[in-house]
């Protein structure tokens, strides 16, 4: 009797009182929204009227705005800078953890500070550092010969600083995934390597760099994907300014919406950043998918 | 020997190059945040002026008190939305996972593999609409929006971790269970939740330091009952025009302190969910 009500048991549908409600969110705050967007996308719509069909005006609108292009240069440029440095820097502080450090515990808990900081803290931080009067980096960089980083006059200089404080914000996260990566490495390859006489860099670049190659792609991923998203830090520093240089898509796409009250062409927007998003991250859901489907059966 | 010496010195020279690098690493990860903290507790007029001592004061901090109330209310709003969700979050991911790790079908391959793509959506798309929705539901500036979306946007990552964890918990303790006379959901309470809390742990951290900090919604959802800390930091930005630097460092301080000391805290738990989270989606 007990085995019949262990089969019964593991009848699939069983699972989903337990998986309702995961779902029901997601649904309703992000599926929902995200089809919504698609159709709205499509329409002649401002806050609080009737919405009309009008098919791809939206998009040839964007598509012909040079401030759009101007906010997704200004991304793409700060995405490859950010992520970019971090891995470089995230790669440069773990092999310096590998190779051994006193008050280890301690020290992984400075790096993992940054973690904890909002972006409005970052942002007030960052600013009082780059202060053009006060700021303890404009009398460090006047104090070496170089011009002071004018941020909130010079569109490229207000990006160095948004791209600045987002790799402060997120450097605990790559250095993370990369250290735990390297620690996983088993240590034989490298006493192997020692043994036969490979120098510290011969080794990192054909042991450590190949198998970290994984890791390293992952952090990349998700890194790009989330650091599109770029929003707070523009907003907060510049507010896109000055005339409209410094913008990124997403405060493109706040504009549109609730400034100019265009939610038609913010949604047109809206669902270029949901494409744009998912090719990105097509590598890593195929995979995903092949191993999961492997799994059911 | 020469030798001898040369290898000394280049010991002695890695030694210096690894503290120098310590040092950078200590100045870039810890000075922001140092500065913003003593400048907190610097009498206003002190804080930029050069060569004078520091005279540790916490006038700033009244200061606050006296002329920025909304921070303390915002603080409080934080509060209740960051455990709010981190509840709802934790309690939904740990149902799914049980579900996705005790069942197996295509619907529920599906099902995960489309709650880890969504995970990956901008959120400022889903505003657009759920703007208007807010609006008409009348859930504009209330703690309850706020809890739905933070936890709806860290319930894929959580369900994902939980799975991960109630794989482990073995299957014979269920069945052992179902022998006994147990149902689902009592094998579920009696059997699984108890041994997943360090799941649950992970998971919390996640969500409690992103709705501790979380900006973009509360700045679209949020005007005036509901504001959250970073949102009224926000406002004392825009507000302050240089004047009253203290009071801004003060409230920094205050927003930053509590999730900094719980981050260190949970350094260990964290460290396993980011990495688990990072590579199971």
């Amino acid at each position: 009797m007990a085995a019949v009500s262990i089969s019964a048991m593991q009848e699939p549908r069983r699972a989903l009182p337990y998986v309702a409600p995961a779902l029901a969110l997601l649904a309703a705050v992000i599926l929902v929204p995200a089809v919504y967007v698609l159709w709205l996308s499509f329409q002649q719509s401002t806050f609080g009227r009737a919405a009309t069909f009008v098919g791809f005006a939206n998009y040839a609108k964007i598509l012909a705005d040079p401030y759009f292009w101007r906010a997704l240069g200004n991304t793409v440029v700060v995405v490859l800078v950010v992520v970019h440095v971090e891995v470089v820097l995230g790669l440069a502080m773990a092999m310096l953890f590998v190779a051994g450090l006193p008050f280890r515990k301690l020290l992984i808990a400075a790096v993992l500070a940054p973690y904890a900081v909002s972006e409005v803290g970052a942002v007030v931080m960052w600013r009082t550092l780059f202060d053009p009067d006060t700021g303890f980096m404009t009398r460090v960089l006047t104090g070496l010969g170089l011009p002071p980083l004018e941020w909130s006059v010079v569109p490229s200089h207000g990006l160095a600083l948004v791209a600045l404080l987002s790799i402060w914000l997120h450097l605990p996260f790559t250095f993370i995934i990369l250290y735990a990566a390297r620690l996983a490495i088993p240590k034989e390859l490298y006493e192997a390597a020692e043994i036969d006489g490979a120098t510290p860099w011969q080794s990192f670049r054909r042991i450590t760099l190949p198998l970290l190659m994984p890791a390293i792609l992952v952090a990349m991923l998700f890194r790009y994907i989330f650091a599109y998203r770029l929003f707070s830090e523009v907003w907060l520093l510049t507010q896109g300014g000055p005339a409209r240089s410094t913008e990124v898509v997403a405060v493109y796409l706040y504009l549109e919406a609730f400034r100019y009250n265009d939610f038609g062409a913010a949604s047109a927007t809206g669902w270029l950043m949901v494409v744009t998003s998912l090719m990105l991250a097509a590598f890593y859901l195929r995979r995903l998918y092949r191993e999961m489907f492997a799994r059911a059966d | 020997m020469p030798t001898d010496r040369a290898r000394s010195l280049s010991g002695l020279l890695r030694l210096l190059g690894k503290a120098v690098a310590v040092a950078l690493v200590l100045a870039w990860s810890l000075g922001p945040i140092a500065l913003i903290v003593t400048a907190a507790f610097t009498p206003e007029r002190d804080i930029f002026a050069t060569g004078v001592g520091w005279r540790p004061t916490f006038e700033n901090f009244v200061a606050l008190w006296q002329r920025w109330g909304d921070f303390f209310s915002g603080l409080a709003n934080s509060f209740i939305v960051t455990a709010g969700a981190t509840v709802l979050a934790v309690l939904a991911s740990t149902l799914a996972g049980f579900g996705y790790s005790r069942w197996h079908s295509r619907f529920l391959s599906g099902s995960v593999f489309a709650m880890i793509a969504l995970r990956l959506l901008p959120p400022i798309v889903t505003t657009l609409p759920l703007f208007p929705i807010v609006n008409a539901l009348g859930l504009n500036d209330t703690h309850a929006v706020l809890i739905i979306l933070y936890a709806a946007f860290f319930v894929s990552l959580g369900t994902m971790v939980m799975r991960t964890f109630i794989d482990q918990i073995p299957r014979e303790l269920d069945e052992a269970a179902m022998m006994d006379g147990a149902s689902q959901a009592q094998i579920f309470r009696r059997v699984v939740l108890p041994l997943s809390a360090q799941g649950m742990v992970a998971v919390a951290i996640f969500v409690i330091v992103y709705a501790w900090n979380e900006f973009l919604f509360a700045f679209i959802f949020t005007t005036k009952n509901a504001k959250t800390a970073p949102l009224v930091l926000s406002e004392m930005i825009g507000s302050l025009e240089g004047v009253e630097w203290g009071v801004l460092f003060a409230a920094t301080t205050m927003q930053l302190l509590p999730i900094l000391v719980f981050v260190v805290l949970c350094q260990r738990h964290l460290i396993e969910g980011l990495t688990a989270g990072a590579t199971k989606g």
